[in-house]
């Protein structure tokens, strides 16, 4: 359908193909939604700061824009710079997060920033993208009858271990288990054979359990089980489930209208231009707002998952599948703690919180995703 | 090195499997999602609007105007008036020391002030208006406002406070305003008591009619935010404050103040005493004074340490309300029950005379007349004319003392009056039983002869006096005070005494006023101007005696009063009524340590009464809200 020029294998524009070219052949249903989900962040955000443009609305917009461009530029980069580029990207972002062990900023009790006077720079934010660049390298390289060798393992998990460790330190478990589950999905979808998986879940089924109790002292799992589950510090996160559900649930059907959600002007909810944005949706876009927004989200993982049956090459399926992974985590953990199903751990909703290292690097992440489709026709070297 | 190896056809099948399966796990996920926003915004929504209107609004109290007192021809005795005051708003400035330093700069703030202040910005949140300073003048106010800008957190505003005009002739009925304390919340359950600037009536009428005086408190359906700031009104007319009614009282503004001005001496200030005036027919107090007044406004102001000083330090005890709430012996005031029940009883023949001498013997003590050398013959007349002690030693010894204070309380002495106002006492009218009850020993006859003189353990107010008086009066009914104009006129008991008796009473009481030798006799003619000509007043005199004088200065001649310190005087004690011929007004008056009760308590009896009956032949017929009096 679109063999336009040789050099091309199938219909796929390769790395030879004009800029003009590539752009052309750019998937633009994807960045289309992509920034309406941004939109409509910056919409959510004027109304959450109640109606004042400087309060994060117009830097959340300067940010979609920006982080546009970083997309269509990501994407035009051929897919072999990407692969070739996967372990330095993750070793900067190992040396970021070394960096924020020693001179990272603290901001509510964490240790999850660098400032770099300009701009300040979440490297737990890049090291998202980076895992599964180095994961789908990894396994991309990795001969199919390794896989499930016992060494092709640990050089997977020791892969995901550094990074964890090290945002594990900040303290940030929210991340460190969104790393976690993106790497094992990955492993999964590399095509670990059940036998490995059932060991494995047996092991956590066992193991987990028994470093928690025998493991960790009893302050230490008091504190582990706040974290994981905030509502039993009763003063907390208690109250800001309950004001969240409030919110959503006296939205109603069609929402108390743009601008008018009482909870809202009231500042019941707490934290509701960055991870609590979704309540502002609920309350004033009601369950038809609620919804629509969901169905775009399953729009665009629905989008990408399509991306990644029309690759070819291992390492561009895992990129977009992993990448996708934790877009959808992101979603699921903050809808999950929005509507009291999950524990409070600060997730922001993607595109929509207002945040700056997470839009540039969720939409780098499509950069990513929109390359490996659009050299899909480009074949990679493996050199496991 | 490895050769590189194409990829096998199934590794892709096995990612394109396993993908399916995450996104179908992601589809359930999102499902779950769905459905429980779903069950929170459809199912639970009626639930959770509850929630958040309850978040969301807050009623805030409206305050009630409170109702004014006023006398019985209408004129504001207590009102409501612009109160400009001060507040901070903490969390509006940075520096609250400082900014309460530059205010006491322009209005000066005590110790006591900047410590209730600094408790209550403790107490309360930070957006929450604090008192500074209230019923601050208005050059002080307006000066502030000047300088409104260089204070940070203060606002200004104008509100309402209490009034008390007339000089404080009135402080001791009316009594004041103030913070409602613990107890009063613990008593009275209406949210209003715990409103900071919301007042309470603490004292006298304010208190006893608070109920009407107070109203209903509205609602302002406020919405505030989670830190409990107004965002906005939301005005509903149906919850506007009932403001409180208006309360009249019997007293006539004018004449209380006539009575108190007759209080003045040229050297030593205000008499101390108190003054009552009575309809002998309806009961309706006119005067109801104490002497010297304090300034209620002072209270509703806050009292200085310095104010609270003197008041407590004047041996003249202002704040103390004599009319009700202070205990004098009768003294030859009493003479009339005594007399009422020796013609009640039957017992004594009023024209059977008795010599006075001079003094009485009972076994081997002396009672003496108030006259050394003696009244001669007297026969009953001519004893309360003249007062003559020793007559009435005599025929109480024949009477005894339970007709004597039977007859007593029946005139209406020994019994507190509900007159809406608390603090009234109930006086002493004695007898075996009470010695008894009180003193753990037995009556004795010595008992009987100072008791009927109205000395010994015999107590009276100024109140029961004129009671007394009224009731002797009236003849036919048991009259009863009223101070508070209400929806029905009094029923009151009959008084049960022979009309004739009565009238013999009277009769004597007019010779003492009307009859040379009569003990007020030298104040007649009656002096009253030209408009009331010919209008007599009857009535009795009383020397209240609060030392006990030794037979040494008897011998020695006793002091004279004026040479006394003034703790020492005599008590001077007048009750009368007028007309002679139909009563009108009765009257009961006690000097403290006024000296003889023909001088002071006669002087200002005559002419508060004379002052009286002038006022109501020109008076108006009372305009009365509810036409209870028509």
């Amino acid at each position: 359908m679109i063999a336009r020029s040789g050099g091309f294998r199938g219909a796929v524009p390769a790395s030879g193909g004009s800029l003009t070219t590539k752009l052309f052949e750019i998937n633009w249903f994807l960045p289309t939604l992509v920034g309406v989900l941004g939109l409509v962040g910056v919409t959510m955000i004027f109304a959450a700061t109640d109606g004042a443009w400087r309060l994060g609305a117009l830097q959340h917009f300067i940010r979609v824009g920006a982080g546009g461009l970083v997309m269509l530029i990501v994407a035009m980069i051929d897919i072999r710079i990407w692969y070739r580029l996967a372990y330095p990207i993750y070793a900067i972002g190992l040396i970021l997060l070394i960096g924020v062990e020693f001179v990272g900023v603290e901001v509510n009790g964490s240790v999850r920033w660098l400032d770099f006077g300009i701009a300040r720079l979440q490297p737990s934010e890049i090291m998202k993208p980076a895992i599964v660049l180095a994961l789908a390298r990894y396994y991309h390289d990795l001969p199919s009858h390794r896989i499930n060798h016992i060494v092709g393992l640990i050089g997977a998990l020791i892969l995901m271990a550094l990074p964890m460790s090290l945002i594990l330190r900040q303290p940030d478990l929210g991340t460190t288990l969104l790393l976690g589950t993106t790497g094992v999905i990955v492993i999964y979808l590399a095509g670990i054979s059940w036998r490995v998986i059932g060991f494995a879940t047996l092991f956590a089924a066992v193991g987990i359990p028994l470093f928690f109790k025998f493991g960790l002292k009893a302050y230490q799992q008091e504190r582990l089980l706040t974290f994981l589950d905030p509502s039993r510090d009763p003063t907390g996160a208690s109250y800001h489930i309950t004001q969240s559900k409030i919110a959503l649930g006296s939205g109603g059907v069609n929402g108390k209208g743009f601008m008018q959600g009482t909870q809202r002007q009231g500042e019941y909810v707490p934290e509701n231009r960055t991870d609590f944005i979704f309540t502002v949706i609920g309350e004033e876009f009601g369950l038809v707002g609620g919804l629509l927004t969901i169905a775009m989200y399953m729009t665009v993982i629905g989008m990408c998952i399509w991306l990644s049956l029309k690759c070819k090459e291992m390492f561009a399926k895992l990129l977009i599948l992993g990448l996708t992974t934790t877009f959808t985590l992101y979603i699921f953990i903050n809808l999950g703690m929005v509507m009291g199903l999950a524990p409070v751990v600060g997730v922001p909703l993607p595109l929509i919180s207002y945040g700056g290292t997470v839009i540039l690097a969720v939409m780098g992440g499509f950069g990513l995703i929109l390359s490996a489709h659009l050299h899909r026709g480009v074949e990679l070297p493996r050199s496991g | 090195m490895p050769p590189i190896l194409p990829q096998k056809e199934t590794d892709r099948n096995v990612i394109t499997r396993r993908t399916a399966v995450l996104g179908f796990g992601a589809i359930g996920v999102f499902g779950v999602l769905a459905a429980r926003l779903y069950q929170l915004q459809v199912l639970q929504a009626e639930n959770y609007k509850t929630l958040s209107d309850n978040n969301r609004f807050n009623f805030n109290m409206l305050m009630p105007e409170r109702g004014e007192i006023r006398d019985r021809f209408g004129k504001a005795l207590a009102r409501n008036v612009q109160n400009f005051r001060l507040v901070m708003i903490p969390e509006r400035t940075a520096e609250i020391g400082k900014t309460l330093d530059r205010v006491s700069r322009i209005s000066f703030l005590s110790p006591g002030q900047r410590e209730r202040i600094e408790k209550d910005i403790q107490q309360n949140p930070k957006f929450v208006p604090i008192l500074v300073k209230d019923n601050i003048d208005w050059e002080t106010f307006s000066a502030l406002n000047m300088r409104l800008h260089a204070l940070p957190g203060i606002v200004s505003e104008a509100g309402q406070g209490r009034a008390y005009p007339r000089n404080g002739v009135f402080s001791h009925v009316l009594g004041y305003i103030g913070r409602a304390g613990s107890k009063d919340i613990e008593a009275d359950n209406d949210p209003l008591l715990k409103q900071p600037t919301f007042r309470i009536g603490k004292t006298g009428v304010e208190a006893a009619e608070e109920k009407i005086l107070r109203g209903a408190s509205g609602r302002l359906k406020v919405e505030v935010n989670a830190r409990g700031r107004i965002v906005r009104e939301w005005p509903d007319p149906t919850t506007r404050a009932t403001a409180g009614k208006d309360v009249w009282l019997t007293l006539d503004a004018e004449l209380q103040e006539f009575a108190a001005k007759q209080f003045a001496t040229e050297d030593e200030g205000d008499d101390s005493g108190g003054v009552c005036v009575i309809d002998i027919i309806t009961g309706e107090l006119r005067a109801l004074l104490s002497m010297p007044t304090f300034d209620a406004n002072l209270f509703v102001s806050g009292l200085t340490q310095s104010d609270m000083d003197r008041m407590n330090s004047d041996p003249k005890r202002p704040q103390y309300n004599k009319a009700i709430a202070g205990g004098y012996p009768p003294a030859s005031t009493f003479k009339m029950a005594v007399m009422l029940a020796a013609l009640e009883t039957n017992l004594i023949n009023p024209a059977k005379r008795v010599y006075c001498s001079g003094k009485t013997q009972l076994g081997n003590r002396t009672f003496h007349c108030w006259k050394r050398r003696g009244h001669g013959q007297m026969d009953m007349r001519d004893a309360l004319k003249h007062s003559c002690d020793t007559y009435f030693y005599e025929i109480s010894q024949i009477i005894g003392i339970d007709a004597i204070a039977n007859v007593a309380r029946r005139l209406g002495l020994g019994k507190s009056y509900d007159i809406s106002i608390g603090g009234g006492i109930s006086g002493i009218v004695p007898d075996g039983d009470w010695k008894q009850q009180r003193l753990g020993t037995g009556w004795r006859m010595g008992d009987t002869l100072n008791a009927s003189i109205g000395q010994g353990f015999v107590l009276a107010t100024p109140l029961q006096l004129a009671i007394m008086t009224a009731r002797i009066a009236n003849t036919i009914d048991a009259v009863v005070p009223q101070l508070v104009i209400g929806q029905t006129l009094p029923k009151f008991e009959p008084l049960d005494f022979d009309p004739a008796h009565l009238a013999y009473v009277r009769d004597a009481m007019w010779a003492v006023t009307s009859e040379p030798g009569g003990t007020a006799y030298r104040h007649h003619p009656f002096g009253m101007d030209a408009s009331v000509n010919g209008m007599q007043l009857a009535g009795k005199t009383g020397t209240g005696q609060v030392r006990g004088i030794s037979a040494a200065e008897r011998i020695s001649g006793i002091r004279k009063n004026e040479k006394l310190p003034w703790k020492l005087r005599d008590h001077s004690i007048f009750v009368g009524f007028a007309p002679f011929d139909r009563p009108r007004f009765a009257i009961g008056t006690i000097v403290e340590h006024g000296g003889s009760g023909a001088k002071r308590a006669a002087d200002i009896s005559r002419a508060v009464l004379g002052e009286a009956l002038r006022r109501d032949g020109m008076a108006e017929t009372p305009v009365v809200e509810t036409g209870s009096l028509n």
